[in-house]
This record gives C-alpha cells, structure tokens and sequence, in this order.
C-alpha cells in the first residue's frame, strides 16, 4: 500500500496520504469488504429515497409556485384518505429533510445559478411570472406593493426547489445503477465504487438546469437554458459546499448564543456539513440528519439488514449505523467528485500539471483535517 | 399469620440448602423469588384483614421461650410496621429479579437474601425487645457476607467496617434494652409502652442516648456514617438496593419505636438535641454528597441527608410528624432503591460510575435513554418535587415539626434545596451532553456503543416508579395504615408539643368547624376519595 | 330551552377542572412516541394530539368563560389529604378572571405548538417537545384556577421541572448542558423560600386556602419580625419565578431552549410567577417590610434590566432582558398594592412579547442566526415577521393606544400621586423599551443584508400563521379590553400623565432611531464607556458574582464536608486501634474463606454474648 511516488519530494501536507490516494485513483476510505458492503447497500437505500426526494422538490416547484399554504405539498397532487391518514400517522417520507438541504443550498448559495438569481435578467422573468400569478388577488398585490422583495424571494426558493430536484433525480439514478452494478458483480472495490460514481458524474457535467413553470396556460422560463447553468458546475459543486462541507449548526448540539460565539461570522468556515459530522446525536433532539437516516432505514437492502442486525445493539440503534455508513459513502462520493474535479488528469507526467493536482487536493485537504476522515478509517 | 412473614423465606432458604446436585441460578432465583413473591402476597392479604381503628399490635403471636431471661417470641402488626414490611418483601424481591445470572456461589448468595429478608421481616413484627435484638443482629452476618463476598474491589475493607459498626450498634442497643428492663424492675422484655414510666430521668437519657447513638449507626446518623459510603461503593447493586431501602430502615424504625415509643420523659428532655442532630446529618450529607465524584457515593450520602429528617420528625412528635417519619422511610425505601437500581444498569452498561468521566447518557440510540428518564424522574422525586411521594413526605416532615423546632425544620429544607444540586450535577453531567464514557482524546475513537438494557432490566425500575408517583398522587393510600399508631405513639407528648409550640396557632372562625371534622375523623378515619365534595359560589 | 343552555354552560363550569388536566392527557398521549416505543413511523401524531388537546382546552375554556361571565365565581373544592391538623384541598377558584388568564394561556401555547410544528419540523424529539409543552400547558392552567397556596406550591414546583425539562430539550448541545441545571437550581432557590413560607403559613393559619389565609389575615397576632420573615418567604418565589434581581438569570440561559418554548416563558410563565404573587398579596402585606422589598427589587430590575437589554447583542436575550423589566414594573405594582395596574400589565406584555418572540424565531429559522450584529435588511423579504415584530413592539410600549400602553399608562397614572419617583420608573422603563425596539427594528430589518440574511424567504405556514394570528390579536387587544370593559372611560384618563408616557415612548423611538448602531454593538474605544458597556452586556456580571458567592461557599463547603468526612470522622474511626482490622488483609475473604466466615460468626457472637453476661453480673 505505501509504494513511494516519485512526488515525494512535494511539500507534505499532513494529510498527504489521501492525495496521493485519490491521485492514485483510490478513495479517501479505506478498501475493504464491509466497507463497499455499507457504501453500496447505503446509497441503495439513499438512491431510493432521493428518488421521492426529487419527484417531491420538482413537484413543489412545479406545481406549488407560490402557493401561501400548500398543505398538500408533500402529496405529489394525488390527495386520498388513505394516504391522508398515512400521512397524519407519520407513515411517510420525511420530505423536510430535502427541504432542509435545499434551504441550506440557497443559504450558502455559490455557484453562477446563485448569482444568476441576482440578476436583473431572472428578475425581469420573475416580475413577469409573479404579476401573471398574482394577477386576480387584489390582497396579494398589495402585499407585493408593500414588500417587493417578499416574492421574488420566494421564487428563488423555488429555484432550488427545482434544481436541487433536477440534481437529485441524477444522483438517485446513479445510486441505483451503481447498486446494480454491484448485485451483478461487476463492483467489488471502494475504488471501483469511486469510479463508478465518477464516470457518472463526468457524463452529466454538462446537463443543463433549467426552471420553468406554466401560469395561466402560459409558460415562465425562470432559469432559461440561456443562462447557462450547468448540472456539475452549478448545482453539483455548491450543493457539495452547502451540504458535504458547510451545513447548518444542528440546534441540537450547536448554542446560537451570540455571546457564546460558537457560530463563526463567516459561513466559509462552517464545518457542520455530511463530512463532519458526528454519527452519535443521530435519533436525538435538534439532529435534522435523523430525519435522512429514518427515510433510508425503510429502504436498506436485506444482505445491510443482516450487517446491522449482527453489530452491537442490532437494529436498535440502526440510524446511526446508517448515519456511519452514509458517512462513509460520502467520503466516496467526494473522492468522485474531487477526482472529476481535478484541473488536469491524474496520471498526468507533466510537473507543473502535477504541482497543480496537488495544489488542488491540498486545498480541499486542509478543509478535511477536521472532518471525519480520521475515523472512517478506523 | 405473621410468623409466617419470617418462616417462608426461612423456608425458600433451605429448600435452596437442600436443593440436590447444582443448583442453577435460574432454579435459585425463581425459588427464592416465589418466596418473596409469596410474602408479599401474604403481606397484602394481612393489610386487607387489618383493622385501621385498632390500636397497639394486630394479629399478635406470643409463644414463650426463654423465660427466666424474659424472651418470649411475640410479633405484632401495627401501622409503624406494615407499610415496612411491604417495602421489605417488595424490594427483596427486587434484589432478587435484578441479581446477574452469571453470579457465582449461586446458593449461598439466594440463602443469604432470603435470610436477610425472613430477618428483617423479623424485627419489624418482634413484639419483644430481646427477640428484636436477635433478628437485628440476625441480619447483620448474611449482609456482611454479600458485601464480602460479591462486592467491589475493596470489599474486604468495607464489610469489616460495615460489620464493626454494626456490632457495636448492636451492642449499644442490647444494652439499652437490658438496662431498661431491668432497671425499670421488670422480668419480661415484652414491648410495654409504659415500660420506662417509672426510671428516673437520669437513667431514662443514658438509655436513650445508647439507643440512639445505637440506631444512629443503622440509619445512619452524622458522625457514626462513614461506613455507609464504603459500603454501598463495594456492595453489588441488589445489595445497595437492600441495604438503602429496607436496612438502613431498621435504624429509624428502632428509634421511632424503642426511643419515642418508650422512653417519653428522656424523649421530651432530648428532642431539641435531636432536632439540631438532624439538621447536622441533613446538611453535611448533603454538602458531602456534592462533592462526590463516584455516582453511588452521592446516592448514599444523599441517603444520610435524607434519612436526617426521619429524626426531625420524630423529635417533634406531632401526630403528623410521626405519620411523617413513616412516610419519609417508604419514600426513601422506594425512591433510594429506585436510584442504586439505575446506578447499577449504568454502571454494568458503561463499566464505570465517574461523574467526570460519563457523558450523554440520554443519547436515544446508542446511550440509555430509558435509564436517564427514570433517574431524571427519581432525582426529582427525591429532591422533592410535587406529584411524587418524596414531596408529601417531605412536606409533612417540615409542617409536622415547623412549630415545634422551627429553625432546624427551615435548617433542613435548605438540605432539601441541596438536593436538588448534586442530584442535577449528577444528571446534567452524566446524562446531558454528547455520549462518552472516557475523557476526549486527540486520536480518533471508533463512535461508542453500549449494551443495550433490556425490558427485563426496566421492569423494576419502573415499577417503582409508578409506586413513586402513585403514592405521591394519593398519599391515603399510604397514611391510612399508621393513622391510629400514630395517634398513640403522640398520646405521650401532647403537653410537650403544646408547651413547645412556637407560635400559637391564630385560626379563623372558618377552619374551626374544619378542626371540628377533623378530630371526628381521627376518631372514625375515612378514606377520602378525589371527588368533588362541593362546589360553592362564592360572593362575587 | 333557556334552561337548558344554563345547564349545558353550568356544565362546562362544573367541569373547569379538566382544564388543566386536557394539557396532561395530551403530554401523557405522547409517551409511545417521546420514549421510543414507535420507532418505524415518525412522532407527528404526538404533535397532532397535543394540538388537538390545547383546542379542547381552549374550546372549553371558552365555554365556561362565557357561563361563570353570567353566573359569578364558583369554587370547586376536591378534598385530597387529610390527615390530624393537616387538611390539604384542591381548590380551583373559577373566576372571570382566572378563566380569562387561562384562556390567554391556551390560547398562546395553543399558537406556540403550531408554531412549533414549523420551527421543529426537522427536529425527530418532536413528540418529547410538545409532551414537555402539554404538561406545561397544565401545570400554568392549574395555578391560574389554583385557590390554594399548596396547589400554587406544587405547580410552581411542575414548572421549575417543565422548565428544566423544556430548556434541556436539546441536552447534548453543551451550553444547555449548564443552563438547564442553572434555570432548576436558580428557580429552585426561589422555590424553597416560598416551601418555608408555605410551611410556616400552614402551620400557623392551619389552611391554606386563599380564601382562609385572606381571614386569617385579619385575625393573626405575628410579631412583626416573623411577618416579614414570611412576607419575605413568600415573595421569593415569585422572585425567582418571574426573573427578578437577584434570580434572574435564569430567564437568559433559558434562551438556549427552543424558541417555541421561549414563547410561553417570556409571555405566560412569568405571567404564572406574578399571578401567585398577586394571589399572595393580601398576606404579604402583613409585612411592610416585604412590600418595601417588592418595590425595591422591582424598580432595580425594571431599570436594570432594560438598560441590560439594551446592550445585548444577542436577539432572544435582549429581550428576554425587557421580560424581566415588565414584570420588575409587575413587582411594583404589586408592592404599591395596586393588582389591577399589575393583572393589565401582565396580559397585554404578554400578548406583546409572545408575538416579538414569534418574529424572533421565524428570523432565527431563515438566517441561522441570533446575532444582532450578523443580521439586517430582513424587512422587504419577510412582510409576516416584519408586521409581526412591528406589532409586537407597538404592543410592548406605550406609543399608540395598544395593549401595554394601557397598563403603562394606569400603572403611572396610579402611582404619580403616592410614588411620583415610581410613576417615573414607568416612563423610564417605557422609553428605554421603546429605544430597545428601535434598534433591534433597525439592526434587523433595515439596512443592507449580511451574508446570513442575503437570502431571507418568509417563514412557511405553519409560522407564519400564528404570527399572523397573533398580530391581529395584538391589534385587538385595546377591543377586547374595551369589552371585557377593562379600559377606563375617558374621563378616567389623566391627560398629563397620559402625554407624559406617549412622550416617553416616542423619546425612545426617536432616540433607538437616531442612535449610532455600530456603537450600540462594537466595544467602545473611549474606557468608562466600554467599563459601562461590558458591565450591561454581561449583565452587570451577576453571573461572576454567583460564581463568586453563592456557588463559592456551596462548592467549598461541600469539598469542606468531603475533606472533614475523608479525614476527620473516617480517619478518627480507622485510625482508633481498628486499622488493622480494616486493613483488608487480614480479614479478606477469600476462594477458602468458609473458615474464616466461621471465625468471625463466633467471634461475634461470644463478644455479644460476653457482652450481655457481664451485664448480667452488674
């Protein structure tokens, strides 16, 4: 495993093992049977529930465009008794979680769709859509006269609604295919886990997101196909920001005392994201992620089940274990991400090429010191 | 009737001896549990026969023994001993449900609890000072052998100190009877509240201070305490649960019943004294318990503070602070129980009882949540929050002996302030907080995981609890028994409790038809039940 | 078919005592899900319960509202134990007002729970949340129908532990770790003063019945000394209860807790503390002393803390700081024996401050953030929270005849002719909040948005319609006063003093609007200025001065007790010719140890039986 490169000579960054892992194109998680066992049974689980997540932020965005009180937002447009009671009992998916995410996206923002939402283009095409929808509600214009900003603000909400849909559907798929893969045998590895999910995500890069909705039998295009917004670049790449590395601080672990000071000013240095966090809250008061790990739990795969099942307190303390096991994933997924996202090619010989690979992981290193990383290796 | 309260674990005990080839331990726990289970029962069924209007001793047993020496074996039932020998045979049983299955020395362990429990049910019914004597020393033997044998790593240490004494308390009390009895001219040892009518006062306090000094040991009392500390740390869990709910008991029983009872005139001279003893006890358990580190330790000392207020309430000898020093026993029997019961399933959980050291306990997933809401619930009990049986107790030691001692009852409240304290350093620090059992290290840690508890573990801790609430709830339930022994064992000093009475009571014309109804009812005791007796308008 | 509906009305009155218990029924609902028992499916169903509970609670307590308006107060009386002197009663006075009270409770916690629905949906304790919430709800039911001192006792006890519980909520989050505790022990200290004056009152009146202690008044014979020890007592809890120098803190660290909860206890909680003092008044005034006190501790914490707020930058605790100034105007009030002045205050503060506290957790909810200094330019993009906070602080102060300006304005009007220096606190603590508001308003809404508040869409429904709510019932509050006829009639109105609290009031708007933000937050440069504003951002350090007094003399003479117990009364007993046997060597038991087991039982047992010879000799 410690093969010396010829880049030893390279400044050592102290995590300096991980990028020569990922130049290498392994994982920042360690190679082991159990290991893909967890990751691939996991994002099965997790392929799954994105997949309603996704139906249900498009269908929102679609279909709920500034509605006040959309009581019926999480129905996906099909309202019955039954699924009514389903829904009072708690017997669902718990579509606030994807909420969660996409509040924390638009939060955090970055990203050209982030700015793009500030322009005077979107805010011309938004002004259109608004005027078109509120058009018969007196009350409401009014409203509008009094707060300008109210709705276009809401419509920029909606806009994530959408994209973080559209991104989702793509991941949900991939997460499937890649459990696919692994039920027939052709995925046995972590690396090959990482390559699978890179591949998947370098033939999408460049899939346009796009928003639009229908008022009045006439269609609004809120984010054109003109502004250029890209699935990795625009969508992808934040979301990993807002949600991997950032994060909200949990309530349930994090004092929003001023005087504390334990939130620092500068979202930048938020560590509270997928990446970092601590499996151990997960099932408590204040953890939003409990809602994630409660949806995947209905979804795990029989041979994860009977991994869980074998290990301590067996299915009882489950939503960690899944939270441990999704965590491990992500570290996966990051690798993918970062090995797509790398400025030059791994196996480049070119020094000056390689110096800035290594530049480039080094960065994202120092922000993982703090992570997980450590313990996921365990 | 009674006798067989001490025979059937006596009997569970040797069938266990006698038991052929190995004895399981499943076989020996569900042997001496039917016992248990059995006296219990049996208990319940001598509640429902017993008379609440009698007074003095019910169901009584009288077989002479030993003559010239005035022994005779006598038992007797009164509401001082009833509500005890539930909380015996109640607990007993639980010590037994919660014993680790993979204990070793299975028969001679069951042999010793069962022993204990036919002893204690013993000395609660003896009628007979001497055979009191012989069952309290009875218990002391097989108690030291559980904390010997099946204790910690310095059990050793804590038994011979715990067995020393206890001897000595032993003999402070025998020599307290023997010299009431024969100083007093009389030849039987038989229970007499007008036994010591006729010494001189001199005589009566030097009896009544060994028997205090005595029993201060057993409940126990400051300075004469240290050995309660050690010994719960060392004793296995079943054996704290014995030791603080039903053993310490027989400390405060005894004086309640051989000092009050029996020795008034030293009792009026020495109350004072003993109000101020109280306070000591309260507020140095207490502070002690603070600052304690090991969970075990802050529970037993927190027993000292609360078992003080046993002694408060008997100084005042109000007929509501005698009904008090009843209600304060059950609810320390039940709530310290409660408490040991839950250090116990920590400490076999996470292997440890460091309050320095354990962290987030109430973590849903992988910490003991159940353990946390129940000991969030025994601490409030115990720190006297309304709706459970610590309050009314409390609350009617403080209002039985406010106007007799009036400094030392505000002198303990403030114990009953500091409660609250260790109890909520205890909780927020083990409980609150993110899961761990070791300090923070800088290398990673694989995420903890603790043994799971199990219903079976759950089961006594909440039943005891809902007795805990149920009685605080509906404090009758527990009052109507000792009503009539209270009045009498107050017969004695009702000019002392007028002549100390701080403050005469001003009443209003408006509660004196209340005072009328109320002495109708000490006469004719009726169970009040919770339903709207009137609803009155009132002049708006 | 009148008489019909008379008993029908006659019926919900008969039946007000399950008022407190429908909040009970709901916390007791939410156990299969708050301990676990349903795992697959989520805790919602709690939540709706607990909802359903309130509506029924507040549905019936509108019912017997209207019957006992017709029919005048009832008392229902449940005898509970009995037992020599002791006659301990349940007694529920069903008054207008009381019922009123309660209603003002449902109806709030009724909004708070919905609020909470959207503030916590991503939190999975929901089920724990609104148990904890149901059985606060009851706990504050039951003491404003409380007609006896014990019942008050024991309810101020269940919200010392419902506090605790709520604001331990988040328990692995580390600064609830200590708050929880503080808010217990500090509400705690309160609590057992009041037990010894409950005690003490029990003893000596031999009821505690309000309706019986208020006759025992008349006839008692205390020397003068013990009626100020128990008129001191007394007001203890109230003081702890609604945050008052010296107990104060506890409302601050309580802010760690969720918002929702912070709703009840900056509006209702308090609101519970002063109505047992305002129950307890006409025995309290046994000791001039204690109303003195009263006074006292109320102007220092009205004036304190609303200079404290002012230079907090943190957004609940700013004004969780004015909370405790009002009820310190409540205090004076009450020791001036003025209930009225004080009953107006704390309603409409309470209306007021739930709706600022509403708007506090929908900004929290959007930003991620409380600090003041983080947020700005929220008020174009939220028109619910930015209408709602408006409101809320237009109740607050008096500047237009909304709620508080009422009580404001009686409470100055009362007092400018015996305590004309008192009227003053009024206006003082009126401009100051006004000046508070301002600059929060500014700080929040206005200006130019940080990183944090860049994007800032409105709260969902499930926010915002409470909100909306309770704006409007914050609008209505001088109408439903005026129906209730709780307004004086105009010629009541003292016009100078009426002016003087409007001037006040917009003294402070234009003030808190002309006020350099940048100094209000960052430390000043000049040094008796900073001294200044540390000395009110740290809230005059009572926090130190705990740790200093309080907490230094338990804390040492606990380790005092330890070291005297290690030392002294062990060291004594294993250094008195017994250590050889406590060594542990000598005496271990070990695997063979059946022989020395036999040893020590004969060794026993001769020494006893000497013991008892040589007696017999003698």
């Amino acid at each position: 495993m410690t093969k010396t490169l010829p880049l030893a000579s390279a400044p050592t960054h102290p995590l300096e093992p991980f990028i020569q892992k990922l130049l290498r194109a392994e994982a920042l998680l360690p190679d082991s049977e159990t290991n893909v066992l967890e990751v691939v049974g996991i994002l099965k689980s997790y392929g799954v529930v994105l997949d309603a997540y996704s139906k249900n932020l498009i269908y929102i965005a679609d279909h709920q465009f500034l509605v006040l009180f959309p009581f019926f937002k999480y129905f996906n447009g099909k309202v019955t008794l039954p699924q009514l009671l389903r829904h009072w009992w708690h017997d669902r998916i718990n579509f606030e979680y994807a909420e969660y995410c996409m509040k924390t996206m638009l939060w955090h923002g970055g990203g050209q769709m982030d700015a793009y939402l500030d322009s005077d283009d979107f805010l011309q095409r938004c002004g259109a859509a608004i005027a078109a929808k509120i058009k018969s509600n007196p009350a409401m214009r009014g409203l509008h006269g009094l707060f300008p900003d109210f709705l276009p603000e809401q419509v920029r909400q909606l806009a994530y609604y959408s994209a973080l849909g559209q991104f989702w559907r793509v991941m949900s798929d991939l997460f499937i295919d890649l459990s696919d893969a692994y039920d027939a045998g052709q995925v046995k590895t972590i690396p090959e886990v990482v390559a699978f999910i890179k591949a998947g995500l370098v033939a999408v890069a460049a899939n346009p997101i796009t928003y639009a909705v229908e008022i009045g039998g006439k269609r609004y295009d809120l984010l054109p196909q003109a502004a250029g917004l890209t699935f990795l670049m625009d969508v992808a790449v934040p979301y990993v920001e807002a949600v991997f590395f950032r994060g909200t601080p949990f309530l349930g672990t994090v004092s929003y005392n001023a005087q504390a000071n334990q939130i620092s000013v500068d979202q930048g240095r938020f560590d509270y994201g997928a990446l970092y966090a601590d499996p151990l809250p997960i099932g408590g008061a204040g953890i939003p992620p409990t809602l994630l790990m409660q949806d995947m739990r209905h979804f795990l795969p029989d041979y994860l089940t009977a991994f869980y099942q074998s290990q301590g307190r067996g299915l009882d303390d489950v939503r960690v274990k899944i939270c441990q096991s999704f965590q491990k994933s992500m570290f996966c997924v990051t690798s993918a991400s970062l090995q797509g996202l790398l400025p030059h090619p791994a196996d480049t010989t070119h020094t000056a090429e390689q110096a800035a690979n290594h530049k480039f992981l080094a960065a994202w290193m120092d922000r993982l010191a703090t992570s997980r990383l450590e313990v996921v290796q365990l | 009737m009674l006798s067989t309260l001490i025979l059937i674990p006596l009997v569970g005990a040797l069938v266990l001896c006698l038991w052929p080839g190995k004895l399981e331990s499943k076989t020996a726990k569900l042997i001496s549990g039917a016992a248990l289970a059995f006296t219990l029962g049996w208990v319940g069924l001598l509640a429902t026969q017993f008379e609440l209007a009698t007074p003095g001793f019910q169901f009584e047993e009288l077989l002479p023994w030993v003559e010239p020496l005035g022994l005779s074996y006598r038992l007797g039932l009164d509401g001082l001993s009833l509500p005890l020998l539930v909380v015996n045979s109640l607990l007993g049983l639980v010590a037994i449900y919660i014993t680790d299955p993979k204990l070793h020395r299975v028969r001679l362990y069951y042999v010793l609890l069962l022993v204990i429990n036919s002893a204690v049910a013993g000395a609660f019914l003896a009628a007979n000072l001497l055979l009191f004597f012989i069952f309290y020393e009875l218990e002391l033997i097989p108690l030291y052998l559980l904390i010997a044998i099946w204790g910690g790593a310095r059990r050793g240490y804590a038994a011979t100190k715990f067995l020393i004494y206890t001897a000595l308390s032993g003999v402070l009390i025998l020599g307290a009877f023997l010299g009431l009895v024969w100083l007093s001219g009389n030849t039987s040892f038989d229970y007499d509240s007008g036994l010591a009518a006729a010494l001189p006062l001199a005589q009566q306090v030097t009896l009544l201070v060994a028997l205090l000094v005595g029993f201060g040991i057993k409940v126990p009392l400051f300075p004469f305490h240290t050995w309660l500390p050690d010994a719960h740390v060392e004793a296995s869990t079943p054996v704290s649960v014995l030791l603080a709910g039903v053993l310490l008991k027989l400390g405060t029983y005894g004086v309640v019943r051989f000092g009050l009872g029996l020795l008034p005139d030293a009792w009026m001279a020495l109350a004072p004294w003993m109000a101020t003893w109280a306070v000591v006890s309260v507020l140095y358990g207490s502070l002690a318990a603070i600052a304690q580190t090991d969970m075990k330790k802050m529970v037993a000392y927190s027993s000292i503070g609360h078992m003080g207020y046993v002694l408060l309430a008997a100084a005042a000898s109000t007929p509501l602070s005698i009904v008090a020093t009843v209600f304060q026993m059950i609810s320390h029997g039940l709530i310290s129980a409660l408490l040991f019961l839950l250090v116990g399933v920590v400490y076999k959980a996470t292997g440890t009882r460091d309050l320095t050291v354990l962290r987030g306990l109430l973590n849903p997933e992988r910490g003991l949540p159940f353990v946390g809401s129940m000991m969030i619930l025994g601490v409030m009990a115990s720190a006297g929050i309304p709706g459970m049986v610590g309050f009314i107790s409390e609350f009617l030691v403080f209002r039985g002996s406010f106007l007799i001692f009036p400094v030392q009852t505000l002198l303990c409240m403030v114990g009953s302030g500091l409660t609250a304290v260790y109890f909520l350093l205890l909780v927020n620090r083990a409980f609150f907080g993110r899961l761990a059992i070791a300090p923070p290290t800088s290398t990673p840690q694989i995420d903890l995981v603790l043994p799971q508890v199990s219903w079976r573990d759950r089961v006594p801790a909440l039943g005891l609890a809902a007795l805990i609430v149920a009685f605080g709830l509906q404090p009758n339930w527990l009052a109507r028994w000792s009503e009539h022994i209270t009045l009498v064992l107050h017969e004695p000093y009702q000019g002392f409790v007028q002549a100390r009475t701080q403050f005469a009571p001003a009443r209003p014309p408006a509660t004196l038809a209340d005072a009328l109804a109320a002495d109708t009812a000490l006469i004719a005791p009726t169970l009040t039940l919770p339903l709207p007796t009137a609803s009155v308008p009132v002049d708006p | 078919m009148l008489s019909e509906s008379v008993g029908i009305t006659q019926f919900f009155v008969e039946t007000s005592w399950l008022l407190p218990v429908y909040g009970l029924i709901g916390a007791l609902l939410s156990l299969p899900w708050s301990t676990g028992l349903v795992r697959r499916t989520g805790p919602r169903p709690a939540v709706y319960l607990n909802i359903a509970m309130t509506l029924l609670a507040f549905g019936h307590g509108l019912l017997a509202f209207r019957g006992i308006w017709n029919q005048g107060p009832q008392e229902l009386l449940f005898s509970w134990f009995d037992f020599a002197d002791l006659h301990l009663t349940l007694a529920l006075d069903i008054s207008v007002l009381n019922l009123g009270v309660l209603e003002l409770i449902a109806g709030l916690s009724l909004l708070a729970q919905v609020f909470a629905l959207g503030y916590l949906e991503k939190d999975w304790a929901l089920a724990r949340f609104y148990g904890l919430m149901g059985f606060f709800e009851a706990a504050m039911s039951g003491l404003v129908l409380s007609g006896s001192l014990f019942v008050s006792y024991s309810l101020l006890e269940m919200l010392t532990l419902s506090t605790y519980l709520l604001v331990g909520f988040w328990y692995a989050q580390p600064l609830v770790v200590t708050a929880a505790r503080d808010a217990f022990l500090t509400k705690r200290i309160g609590d057992v003063l009041l037990l010894m004056g409950v005690v003490a009152l029990a003893s000596l009146a031999g009821s505690l019945s309000f309706n019986n202690l208020y006759e025992w008044v008349k006839v008692e014979g205390l020397s003068p000394a013990m009626a100020t020890l128990l008129g001191l007592a007394l007001i203890a809890g109230p003081i702890g209860k609604c945050a008052q120098f010296p107990l104060h803190l506890w409302l601050d660290e309580a802010m760690e807790g969720p918002n929702p909860a912070s709703i009840l206890r900056n509006s209702v909680v308090v609101t519970c503390g002063a109505y047992v003092l305002i129950r307890l008044q006409p025995i309290v005034v046994l000791s001039p002393v204690a109303l003195g006190t009263l006074i006292v501790i109320g102007t220092v914490t009205a004036i304190g803390a609303s200079l404290v707020a002012l230079a907090q930058v943190d957004l609940k605790r700013t004004f969780s700081y004015s909370t405790s100034a009002y009820l310190g105007l409540v205090f004076i009030a009450v020791g001036t024996e003025w209930p009225g002045v004080a009953f107006t205050l704390l309603l409409t503060h309470a209306v007021a401050k739930a709706l600022i506290f509403m708007a506090v957790g929908s900004i929290i909810t959007t930003t991620n953030c409380q600090n003041l200094t983080e947020l700005g330019g929220l008020g174009g993009k939220m028109p619910a929270t930015t209408l709602a906070y408006v409101t809320g602080a237009l109740g607050m102060v008096g500047v237009l005849p909304l709620g508080c300006f009422w009580g404001l304005r009686m409470g100055a009007d009362f007092l400018s002719g015996d305590y004309p220096v008192l009227a003053g606190v009024f206006f003082v603590v009126n401009g100051l909040t006004a000046l508070n508001l301002t600059r929060v308003f500014r700080l929040v809404f206005l200006g130019n948005s940080q990183p944090k508040t860049r994007r800032a869409p409105e709260v969902p429904w499930p926010m915002a319609v409470p909100m909306v709510t309770l704006t409007v019932v914050t609008l209505l509050v001088p109408l439903i006063m005026a129906k209730l006829t709780l307004l004086p009639p105009w010629e009541y109105i003292n016009p100078p003093v009426t002016a003087l609290m409007l001037v006040s009031g917009w003294v402070g708007v234009a003030a808190g609007s002309r006020v350099s933000l940048s100094k209000s937050l960052a430390r000043s440069l000049n040094r008796p200025l900073r001294i200044a504003q540390d000395l009110l951002a740290y809230d005059f350090y009572t926090e130190r001065l705990y740790d200093k007094t309080v907490v230094a003399a338990v804390s040492s003479l606990a380790r005092l007790s330890n070291w005297f117990d290690q030392y002294v009364v062990d060291g004594l007993v294993n250094g008195v010719g017994l250590a050889s046997l406590f060594g542990g060597e000598g005496l271990k038991y070990s695997a063979s140890g059946q022989s020395q087991l036999y040893l020590l039982t004969i060794i026993t047992g001769v020494g006893l039986l000497g013991i008892f010879m040589t007696w017999t000799l003698w």
